[in-house]
């Protein structure tokens, strides 16, 4: 059976859906289930005219889905599009939908929370703190125009590769950009850990010592002596001890949780500040 | 007046979730973004911005990575600039950590809830109710998510202020509280470092993430500096290893 024509009102349709509810009733079960099924209704009520065909194609696009919602997941949902419009039966589309939205996620979680975002809003907010109202403005700015061109030019773009997109993502292509961020974000997060993370220790260590004959007072600064091994020791024995529990597999609220009590106790007793 | 006041911040919360779950035309669920939205609307934008810029960089790289839950830095950061127009930046910044870490409760709890949407679809599906589903989704997929963070606003401003009085009272009337809590704020964004590195393949390429480190620590690079140092040594990086198959 071959699909009907889609017009670009069902696409546009297809795509505001996307943009205004992908992850609106995101829930444990499922995940994104709810919205992609939102996304795909105007395209299955073309593409498939049968109503017990359009029933299956809606049931079956309420399975479990979740990806990066904005680096990744529009390629999924515009080469699933083309592939529904092509006539697809719903095993091909579903492995699409399955393939895809795991590797896709890493890459869209490296490019955007990584590097892109870690940028952005450690600029933003650095200006903010000197008083600069243009900080958060200007974040803002680079939130609204390029995460909105970022989808629409993937979704339709996959739209128009089709199951072409499949051999492009085969290709290697994706494989050498992934790399390349991963590598970006490898050196972005190197220099910012050390650049936002703080932490120091007033202690000092007094001792009397004799020169000479002559009793003098040495007071010789911990932070001083840590800061000639290596400077940002501390910051990086935290993120490190950060970095370590959550590999355990412990969950982030009781890794923070842990630096509080690091943190405070330490603070409060005069250990840190 | 608070109950106004607690209407509008509390659509705000609800904004700052929904356009998380949508659009992303703000993404006001950053502290930065949510604080400084904050700050317009109670009429004090340089609260607003100190305590999201703060909030902001505690949070740095903390993202739900597939659905996890992280503190709510969202919420704590609206509280926090509301609180600290009348009582001062530090008490609203004292409060606004651990607004962040109740609300994760609430978090898990609304992802919990969320399920009945799940169920409602199927339902509509087996039915073939394409017009069930469509005014289930954009009448009240979003509303569990929204009023989670929403309702625990409103009701913290509305009627918070007794309690935020006594906090602000005993903050200082004990100074070292503060200080413990300054330290802390240091050292929470190595959650933020700690997630990222967890979700980057660290062990594969150590050597990249030791050369961030020393443009920093030693050679004292800005970061803008930094991102441009590195996309030159990623793209070297691969025109040495594909150069061989390309050739």
């Amino acid at each position: 059976m071959a699909g009907a024509k889609l017009t670009r009102a069902d696409l546009m349709s297809a795509f505001w859906r996307h943009l205004f509810m992908i992850q609106c009733g995101w829930n444990y079960e499922r995940m994104q289930n709810c919205g992609y099924c939102y996304m795909m209704l105007p395209i299955l009520k073309k593409t498939r005219p049968d109503p017990e065909d359009f029933k299956e194609a809606f049931q079956t696009n309420l399975n479990f889905f979740n990806t990066n919602p904005f680096v990744g997941g529009p390629l999924i949902f515009g080469a699933h599009i083309a592939l529904e419009e092509a006539g697809a039966s719903l095993e091909t589309t579903e492995g699409l939908k399955v393939g895809l939205m795991g590797p896709l996620a890493g890459v869209g979680d490296t490019l955007l929370w990584a590097l892109y975002n870690s940028i952005i809003f450690s600029i933003g907010s650095v200006m903010a703190l000197q008083g600069n109202i243009l900080g958060p403005i200007l974040t803002w700015l680079l939130v609204l125009i390029p995460y909105f061109a970022v989808r629409y030019w993937q979704f339709f773009w996959s739209y128009r590769q089709g199951a072409n997109m499949i051999a492009q993502l085969g290709s290697g292509a994706i494989g050498r950009l992934t790399e390349a961020a991963t590598l970006v974000g490898l050196i972005v997060v190197g220099g910012f850990a050390p650049s936002i993370v703080s932490l120091k220790t007033p202690l000092k260590w007094v001792r009397d010592v004799t020169i000479r004959g002559e009793t003098v007072t040495q007071t010789i600064s911990i932070q001083e002596n840590l800061d000639a091994i290596m400077p940002y020791l501390l910051p990086v024995l935290v993120t490190g001890l950060a970095y370590y529990l959550l590999k355990k597999g412990w969950n982030p609220v009781r890794v923070i949780v842990v630096l509080l009590v690091i943190g405070f106790l330490g603070g409060a007793l005069g250990i840190f500040g | 007046m608070n109950i106004v006041m607690g209407l509008i911040l509390g659509a705000w919360a609800y904004y700052c979730v929904y356009d998380m779950l949508g659009p992303t035309f703000v993404m006001s669920f950053r502290p930065l973004l949510a604080g400084f939205g904050a700050g317009i609307l109670v009429g004090d934008i340089q609260t607003g911005m100190q305590v999201g810029a703060t909030l902001e960089l505690m949070g740095l790289g903390v993202y739900t990575y597939g659905g996890a839950t992280i503190p709510d830095y969202t919420v704590g950061a609206i509280l926090g600039t509301y609180f600290g127009k009348t009582h001062g930046f530090e008490t609203g910044l004292a409060l606004a950590i651990p607004a962040a870490l109740l609300l994760t409760q609430v978090d898990i709890l609304n992802r919990f809830l969320n399920f009945i949407f799940a169920h409602r679809a199927d339902r509509y599906a087996a039915e073939g109710d394409v017009k069930g589903f469509e005014r289930m989704m954009v009448l009240f997929s979003h509303v569990i998510w929204g009023l989670s963070r929403g309702l625990p606003v409103f009701l913290a401003v509305a009627f918070g202020e007794g309690l935020v009085k006594a906090v602000s009272a005993f903050f200082e009337a004990n100074p070292w509280f503060n200080k413990g809590l300054s330290v802390t704020g240091g050292i929470l964004p190595a959650l933020g470092f700690g997630m990222l590195l967890k979700i980057m393949p660290v062990e594969k390429y150590p050597a990249f993430l030791l050369l961030g480190f020393v443009l920093y620590a030693y050679l004292k690079i800005p970061l803008v500096g930094i991102a441009l140092a590195a996309i030159a040594v990623a793209l070297i990086y691969q025109q040495l290893k594909y150069r061989a198959k390309e050739a």
